[in-house]
């Protein structure tokens, strides 16, 4: 009992000096203003490429087509469509350099980088969530199971580091999808190059894989992106990070913990030294 | 001096409208406006009308048609006088009417009796060529729907003849003053009309291409030239002829939105028989050609209503329409460089390479099909994934407050 309390006091001391380290209302820069530019630039193409572009695929919708009523409205799109595409194409380029040149965009890119650890913690928190094992353990189904493999109770959610499989996911979609829709969306803006190069049937699966790129694109966007981010529960009706680029330290020590002890030992290692002198 | 006088008050006599002696009599009581038959007709004449139509200026005098005065003295005569026949003089137009439709009308003893003087009016006739003329090509259309607007049982409605009004023929007419451009007589001939499915009907099936032909003879030589004038030209009862893809009384010019052949129009009109199954069983062609052209960039854009690209017409041609397979079509494989390259200079041999609106891609381009099937297996699969994460998430959540509660 008393070893128990002990226990627990060494642990309010380690927290109390935890937030003495990072306090709950620190605010931190989950991202920086240009990050929120470059994040601005992708959604206003990305919207008006979108709504150029999607209606064609589904010419027989009356409302899609009533969008194009106006004399030299479809000529327009075509216009918009590909001054959007060169503008996001010049955004992809601008990251791609601040990527690589500056020392945040470097250690941003470093933790964008798919581990094995993610597929487990996408894994984790699916079971986490439905808590499956947990309702069979106390239903007494497979409880020795259980009970000498605590791990397939999936007690706690999986800690993430600054970013998480869900947004890494999101990150490389959209570096995906770029490459086909650039490479793809080039050669249907130059048919007469495309086909002095490729036969007609080729082209046509250019045609082919800019379509359904899109979709999928529009798909991950409204639904996996749209709640995750910014419709779920907790941070609905949206997240203001987009906006101001401001997470607070308890908001990172609740939804990236990993970050944040890194940051954490990062700070006691300075505090240590401090006081070692 | 003396002489030009004489010459010129001579002339005046001659301009001055006289009536002969014999029909001075029948003027006696025909020039009081009120004279009037006891249920009220009017009989009166008015010498000027009379004597400026066509047959008061040749001298024709009263009992020349009313022939059953002739030599009668004892006036005023019976009120009744027997109907005027025409067709003493002018035989040829009396025998073409006799097997018109409006003749028709007046044997089968119809409500309607259309006779010579409901077109061409009574003692004011004038020549067809004067512009007071009522079949004066300006003024025909007018005199035709006297009745067909009104009076006659129309099949297809009164609009349908309205419709002329719409039509690039009216418009020549009216607006350019044409007298060549189409009025009702052009198409639908005059004495002789027939109904319109009379095989000696000027528009009927059989006659139509050459009617149309009268005046557009270099479409006429093109269409016989084509795929569907070779099989008319044969007696073929399903190739489209002019009115089935031009409409008919309201037929403009195909660079009017209102034509059925404008440019975003024409593959709804064209699919009429090449989405046709049992046509394309009897012909040997493909069906599907508005999907399959829908589907594709023209297409897609076309039914949004952009102009600028190509159309049925723009590769296949129109009046001359030839199968890929004459080395003289525009669809020809050797020849589709050259049909591209209207629309994309620099087309080379790779636009033949592949086939254009196809109905199974699973044949034509295996890649695309199975590229298609990946994509859409990749979607079902991803937003399934997507949707179970988000449920699993949101059942947590509520599962997790309940708990608190």
């Amino acid at each position: 009992m008393s070893s128990e309390k002990k226990g627990l006091k060494n642990n309010m001391n380690a927290l109390s000096k935890e937030k003495f380290l990072i306090r709950d209302d620190e605010i931190f820069m989950r991202m920086n203003l240009a990050e929120r530019i470059q994040h601005f630039i992708l959604i206003i193409t990305f919207l008006i490429l979108i709504v150029t572009g999607l209606p064609l695929l589904f010419y027989n919708i009356k409302f899609l087509k009533s969008l194009f009523s106006i004399e030299q409205s479809f000529y327009t799109r075509g216009i918009l469509h590909r001054a959007a595409a060169v503008a996001m194409i010049l955004n992809l380029i601008w990251h791609t350099l601040y990527t690589v040149f500056t020392s945040r965009g470097r250690n941003n890119f470093k933790e964008m980088i798919p581990k094995f650890k993610d597929l487990k913690d996408a894994f984790k928190i699916f079971w986490h969530n439905t808590g499956l094992t947990r309702f069979l353990y106390r239903r007494g189904i497979l409880k020795k199971f259980f009970a000498s493999h605590p791990y397939w109770l999936f007690e706690k959610p999986p800690k993430y580091g600054r970013y998480n499989f869900i947004e890494k996911f999101e990150y490389w979609a959209v570096g995906w999808g770029s490459v086909v829709m650039i490479i793809s969306g080039f050669f249907m803006w130059n048919v007469e190059l495309s086909l002095s190069i490729f036969p007609l049937w080729a082209h046509n699966i250019f045609i082919i894989l800019h379509g359904y790129e899109a979709i999928l694109a529009f798909l991950a966007v409204i639904i996996w992106h749209m709640y995750n981010v910014h419709l779920n529960p907790e941070s609905f009706p949206m997240s203001k990070i987009w906006v101001n680029g401001k997470i607070t330290g308890k908001e990172l020590r609740i939804l990236h913990p990993l970050e944040y002890k890194k940051i954490l030992e990062n700070r006691m290692k300075a505090d240590q030294s401090n006081q070692r002198e | 001096m003396k002489k030009f006088l004489i010459l010129s008050a001579f002339f005046m006599l001659a301009c001055v409208p006289l009536f002969s002696e014999a029909d001075e009599d029948c003027m006696i009581c025909h020039e009081d406006p009120d004279l009037k038959t006891e249920e009220g007709t009017l009989l009166f004449i008015e010498s000027v009308k009379f004597l400026s139509s066509v047959h008061g200026e040749s001298g024709i005098s009263c009992v020349g048609c009313h022939s059953d005065l002739q030599g009668f003295e004892d006036f005023p005569h019976k009120e009744k006088l027997e109907t005027v026949s025409c067709g003493e003089c002018h035989d040829k137009a009396a025998e073409e009417f006799k097997a018109s439709i409006h003749s028709e009308a007046t044997i089968k003893k119809d409500s309607l009796i259309v006779s010579c003087k409901d077109c061409h009016g009574k003692h004011d006739i004038r020549n067809k060529d004067d512009f007071d003329s009522r079949v004066f090509p300006l003024n025909l259309p007018q005199t035709c729907e006297l009745c067909h607007l009104g009076k006659v049982k129309r099949e297809r409605g009164v609009e349908f003849i309205k419709q002329y009004e719409k039509s690039i023929h009216f418009e020549g007419l009216e607006k350019a003053g044409l007298t060549t451009s189409s009025n009702c007589s052009n198409c639908h001939g005059a004495h002789d009309i027939k109904a319109v499915h009379h095989p000696l009907s000027r528009v009927s099936r059989e006659n139509i291409i050459g009617t149309c032909g009268t005046c557009h003879v270099g479409i006429e030589r093109d269409y016989l030239e084509g795929v569907h004038g070779k099989d008319y030209a044969k007696g073929s009862k399903d190739v489209p002829v002019c009115t089935d893809c031009h409409s008919e009384h309201d037929i403009t010019s195909p660079q009017n939105l209102a034509s059925s052949v404008y440019k975003t129009k024409i593959a709804e009109v064209c699919s009429r028989c090449h989405d046709d199954e049992a046509l394309s069983r009897q012909y040997g062609f493909l069906t599907s050609r508005l999907k399959t052209f829908s589907d594709s960039f023209h297409g897609t854009a076309s039914k949004f209503g952009e102009t600028r690209v190509a159309n049925c017409a723009s590769c296949h041609g129109f009046h001359a329409i030839r199968p890929s397979s004459d080395p003289k079509s525009s669809t020809h494989p050797g020849n589709l460089p050259e049909t591209c390259g209207n629309c994309h200079p620099g087309a080379g041999k790779n636009f033949a390479e592949g086939k254009i609106h196809v109905i199974s891609e699973k044949i034509s381009n295996k890649w695309a099909y199975l590229l298609k099937i990946f994509y859409i297996i990749l979607i079902i699969v991803i937003v399934s994934i997507f949707l179970i994460f988000i449920a699993a998430d949101i059942f947590h959540r509520v599962f997790r407050r309940r708990k608190r509660e």
